[in-house]
């Protein structure tokens, strides 16, 4: 396992961060390569700061949510969705595979998805390696 | 609502001599600004030569004369002037398909009062650009560019006509395989008839002299009929016939951009590589956002601080392109105003409708003419 992998997760509070949380109580075991941002709501994650993620160096970057119809705002999940299934076409055209991309419903008691998902997710990154963006910009 | 055909033409000799077919845009637009439907007309025209246009806000109708006739040498749009300048008079507007669209989505964005505005659609198979046009003129044609006093499609081909009156034609088919003809927007464009407007004007299926009118909405009925009342213009019932011509050209165009599509944006498509060299192009001028009827935010995000990370040139395609492709790129309407104002000549409309083309995979939204929102407003019920 190594560590130079960076992951960037977006967690809503209601639903994936309490995820994360029950992971955390429940001492169960995810790669610490994961940096969490808590933000209010899937739906309030605007592609740009997904696009300044890539930007800064992550290598993947996961957005959870509440699952459909749980939403504490009532629909921003179904918002989110509409842009998640845009942006992976988005990050294909700068040369970043979709699979550095993942999103993901995780409800406050599914500790175990977000365990399972981070796994699987970071020996995704893994053997894809660190994200070596084809188009590259010249400094002069 | 179903539409209903009519054929059309202005009853004053003079407008009706002056426009393309009969001078029924011009006549209509006359009605509307005569009766106080309407405050102002919101039109191009020319300027100097067929390869210059300016928008003109039109408020007495005798100006209207001067903007009779077709501007196919000149890609103008007006779309974005309405909500920067003129929302808060009621508009009549003459809209080309992609400004039809522009307005459509602008209007889901609440930025223009749908209320306040007659939409007068015209059939469109293209434009050209004014460069390429001189050129070609003088390729093609063997005449002098600054001769060319009017400029038509029809039938395939781009008709010009001369100072002394003669007439020359190329089909389109020979320029295009040539690699010279219309823009490239416009050679992928599949909407040829702006169905989103309350009427629509053409000559596909009309006599000559008549314009083939189709009336989309109740409002764009009452339009022709009251103007036919007050003797404005005169019309003709169309026979089922012309109807099946008028499609029948539609269908063939539209197999025809279909075509141009798969080749300008899967065969033809630059690789990753070819993208490389053009964004190191950029110069992070904001042209392709200015010029873009979509894109209104009064804050851009591309141009916070934190999306840049130095005043070196060029920009990361990431933060600067990236952003911009996902915050407009699904209601993309293909008008290649982007690309036309690009001084580096990056062809960066093809990156946004194939996003565009992608996302109406996905969703089936069709940008400019889908009556639902676009994502960042669209509704729960999914």
């Amino acid at each position: 396992m190594s560590d130079d992998i960076k992951l960037v997760g977006f967690c809503c509070n209601w639903c994936c961060y309490g995820g994360a949380d029950t992971a955390g109580t429940a001492r169960m075991q995810y790669p610490p390569n994961v940096r969490v941002i808590r933000v209010m709501c899937s739906g309030r994650i605007n592609i740009s700061m997904i696009l300044k993620a890539y930007k800064e160096g992550a290598d993947g970057v996961f957005v959870g949510g509440c699952h459909m119809g749980d939403c504490h705002y009532v629909g921003g999940n179904y918002k989110w969705k509409r842009r998640a299934s845009m942006f992976e076409d988005l990050i294909e055209q700068f040369g970043i595979e979709k699979d550095r991309f993942r999103f993901e419903w995780i409800s406050a008691s599914e500790g175990e998805k977000f365990q399972q998902t981070m796994r699987s997710f970071y020996e995704d990154l893994n053997k894809l390696g660190s994200l070596n963006r084809k188009i590259t910009i010249k400094k002069k | 609502m179903s539409s209903e055909f009519l054929l059309i033409r202005a009853k004053d000799e003079l407008v009706c001599g002056l426009g393309e077919c009969g001078g029924s845009v011009t006549s209509i637009l006359q009605y509307l600004l005569d009766n106080d439907i309407v405050d102002n007309v919101l039109t191009i025209k020319k300027e100097g030569s067929v390869y210059d246009a300016v928008p003109v806000l039109i408020s007495n109708s005798e100006e209207l004369n001067s903007t009779a006739g077709s501007l196919h040498c000149a890609p103008t749009m007006v779309a974005d002037l309405i909500p920067k300048f003129i929302n808060d008079t009621k508009l009549a507007v003459v809209c080309k398909p992609c400004d039809a669209m522009g307005i459509n989505e602008l209007e889901k964005r609440n930025q223009i009062d749908k209320n306040n505005l007659y939409k007068i659609g015209l059939n469109c198979g293209g434009t050209l650009m004014p460069k390429q046009a001189k050129e070609m003129f003088e390729l093609f044609y063997e005449v002098n560019p600054d001769d060319v006093i009017k400029e038509e499609i029809d039938k395939g081909q781009i008709i010009i006509e001369l100072k002394d009156g003669t007439e020359k034609g190329v089909k389109i088919d020979d320029l295009e395989e040539k690699g010279w003809g219309r823009r490239e927007n416009c050679q992928r464009c599949e909407i040829m008839i702006p169905r989103n407007t309350d009427i629509v004007c053409g000559n596909w299926g009309a006599e000559k002299g008549w314009t083939f009118v189709e009336m989309v909405t109740g409002k764009g009925k009452d339009l022709v009929n009251n103007g036919i009342k007050e003797g404005y213009i005169e019309s003709k019932t169309v026979s089922q016939k012309q109807i099946e011509i008028r499609e029948k050209l539609e269908g063939i165009m539209i197999n025809l951009m279909k075509k141009f599509g798969e080749k300008h944006l899967i065969i033809e498509y630059p690789s990753l590589e070819k993208w490389d060299e053009y964004w190191n192009r950029c110069i992070e001028c904001y042209g392709c956002r200015d010029i873009c009827p979509i894109c209104w935010c009064n804050e851009c995000e591309i141009e916070k601080n934190y999306m840049k990370n130095s005043i070196e040139l060029p920009p990361d395609p990431l933060t600067f392109q990236g952003i911009r492709l996902g915050h407009m790129s699904f209601s993309c309407i293909n008008c290649g105003q982007c690309e036309d104002v690009c001084p580096m000549e990056i062809p960066i409309s093809r990156i946004y409708k194939k996003m565009q083309r992608k996302y109406n995979e996905k969703t089936e939204y069709i940008a400019g003419f889908s009556d639902e929102l676009p994502p960042l407003f669209s509704s729960t019920n999914e």
